[in-house]
């Protein structure tokens, strides 16, 4: 059985965060739980003013603030919308987010040779080939030279996959970082939907070897979340608590790489926010669990 | 194109087609596994229209109802897909595709309430309004036919043959009382022009006269104030006009207009 929060005991500097969505607005503003750090989607406040944008002013003043981008589209070879692009660069002039981060997706396509190019807003998989690291290399540069900093760009949950891959995806994450420069936030979560939708036969061991190829230095952050299963396909839907096998992931992740900030992500089925700061209080058991064994084995207890 | 742009164009392609189809994907998943893939990005894209309409246009829901707005969301998505990765801004053809939608040939006021509907999400979004007040002291030292009126952003003019202010209140928690009286004025085909502006982070509309809407509207093409107020008429109270206007927010300034 967990615990009721996270052990007081040590540093409380390590904490984990959670995705602020619009059910826990009020709530976090008022009561403002400890958290090490919110994350909004940033295209949910790309408006000139309104309501969204001063609460999350607001809860600037409260917590450091990561803005998570679903729609930059950064693997689009149709490239990056110039008007997302000037909305994403006011947002952080406005907001000074710790983080700035998308994910390793296309959004923007047309769907006819030279029509208009449209937007799926929606993580639309890429191919893990030469082709498209040069197109989310050029991409991820262009938005980093804009925004005057490193971005991170997530890793995702596929549904569909393509037969002509020819880089395995921790490999093809540490050439974009290396190239770009940019850095990987690891979503532990969509490796394991992966796992499970490839019907890896050990998913767990299928994650942790994702994880061990993933040179070190690259990963910044890391996200959590819920996942359910349907009829064929397991669907990465942030509407549950995080599963004991993503759990076990991030443990491994966190024995790798160190402590990192990270995040429980839950976006439909929004429940009480107590849930979701209980879900981010064991992430920061963990955290600390995992800072307490390292400064043990560097004291060589 | 290149292959990458071509895979990238052919799932957008499937993505808004009538009918799920993986035959002209190359895809390492087949059979029902990548029917099944495909649809779970066609499912999110259903989600994504409902729930972004839904957002922009909650009159046109109430009044269709919650099953035919979700069906009406997914046609619309593929009539008219987003252009931006912001969905916020996606929605602003929907109150003209509604309104030559054949299924409202009997609610012509659809695509009205559509319009109303578009203008409060819009002015909920727009910039905060920052009263530039000395800017007022103008009025009293300059001509009107050089001064110009700038409105607070989002304050826009829905004109309608039909009352669409009475029929977005019936929507905004109206009784008995309010849905009957919109349902008489939509019978008598009574219009009215609504004023939409922001109170506090809520966007509202009121019904004006039509001095009133003339008014808004030359103020809203940026013309001089001395047209304003002629094409207001003579029953336009200006004076007290201003009082409500500064009180509730809905100027940002007055302007000197340049030769």
């Amino acid at each position: 059985m967990r615990q009721a929060g996270p052990s007081a005991s040590v540093d409380d500097g390590l904490r984990a965060g959670i995705g602020l969505r619009q059910p826990h607005y009020a709530e976090v503003i008022q009561a403002s739980p400890p958290l090490g750090f919110v994350e909004v989607h940033s295209e949910n406040f790309f408006a000139d003013g309104g309501a969204a944008l001063a609460v999350l002013t607001e809860a600037r003043e409260r917590y450091d603030v990561s803005l998570h981008g679903v729609g930059l589209g950064l693997g689009s070879a149709a490239g990056v919308d110039a008007w997302h692009l000037d909305r994403l660069a006011r947002l952080v002039r406005r907001i000074e987010p710790v983080r700035v981060s998308d994910h390793a997706s296309f959004a923007r396509a047309p769907r006819a040779a030279a029509g208009a190019v449209l937007h799926a807003n929606d993580l639309l998989p890429l191919a893990f080939t030469k082709a498209s690291l040069d197109i989310l290399c050029a991409n991820v540069m262009q938005v980093q030279d804009r925004l005057k900093r490193r971005i991170l760009v997530e890793n995702l949950s596929a549904y569909l996959s393509f037969p002509d891959d020819s880089i395995s995806e921790p490999a093809y994450f540490a050439a974009l970082c290396e190239r770009s420069g940019c850095a990987m936030l690891l979503d532990v979560n969509n490796i394991m939907v992966n796992a499970l939708n490839l019907g890896a036969p050990d998913p767990i061991a299928h994650c942790k070897a994702f994880v061990d190829a993933l040179p070190q230095g690259i990963v910044s952050e890391i996200h959590l979340a819920g996942y359910c299963e349907t009829d064929q396909i397991v669907i990465d839907d942030h509407g549950s608590r995080v599963r004991p096998d993503v759990w076990t992931v991030y443990e491994h992740a966190l024995r790798r790489f160190g402590t990192l900030p990270t995040l429980v992500e839950w976006d439909t089925e929004v429940p009480a926010l107590a849930v979701l700061t209980g879900e981010a209080d064991h992430a920061t058991r963990l955290l600390r669990a995992a800072a307490a064994t390292r400064a043990g084995a560097a004291l060589g207890v | 194109m290149n292959i990458e742009a071509e895979r990238q164009q052919r799932l957008m392609a499937q993505l808004l087609a009538p009918r799920a189809d993986t035959a002209a994907l190359a895809l390492r998943e087949s059979g029902s596994r990548a029917l099944r893939g495909l649809q779970a990005y066609r499912a999110n894209a259903d989600a994504s229209a409902t729930r972004a309409l839904a957002t922009a246009f909650p009159t046109v829901q109430a009044l269709v109802g919650e099953a035919d707005f979700e069906h009406l969301a997914r046609e619309f998505w593929r009539a008219a897909p987003p252009l931006r990765g912001d969905l916020g801004e996606w929605g602003d053809t929907f109150a003209a595709w509604l309104a030559a939608h054949p299924q409202f040939a009997d609610g012509p006021y659809i695509g009205d309430c559509a319009r109303l509907d578009w203008a409060l999400h819009r002015c909920e979004r727009a910039a905060d309004n920052t009263l530039d007040a000395d800017s007022i002291a103008r009025l009293g030292d300059t001509d009107s036919a050089r001064l110009a009126m700038q409105l607070a952003p989002g304050v826009a003019l829905v004109e309608s043959a039909w009352p669409i202010v009475m029929i977005l209140d019936a929507h905004r928690g109206g009784d008995d009382a309010a849905f009957a009286a919109a349902r008489d004025a939509i019978s008598e085909q009574r219009g009215e022009a609504a004023l939409v502006a922001r109170q506090g982070w809520r966007a509202t509309a009121i019904a004006i006269d039509a001095g009133s809407a003339a008014w808004t509207r030359r103020l809203l093409a940026g013309d001089d104030l001395a047209g304003a107020l002629a094409a207001a008429g003579e029953q336009f109270d200006f004076s007290a006009w201003l009082t409500t206007a500064i009180q509730a927010a809905w100027v940002k300034g007055i302007r000197v207009l340049v030769d």
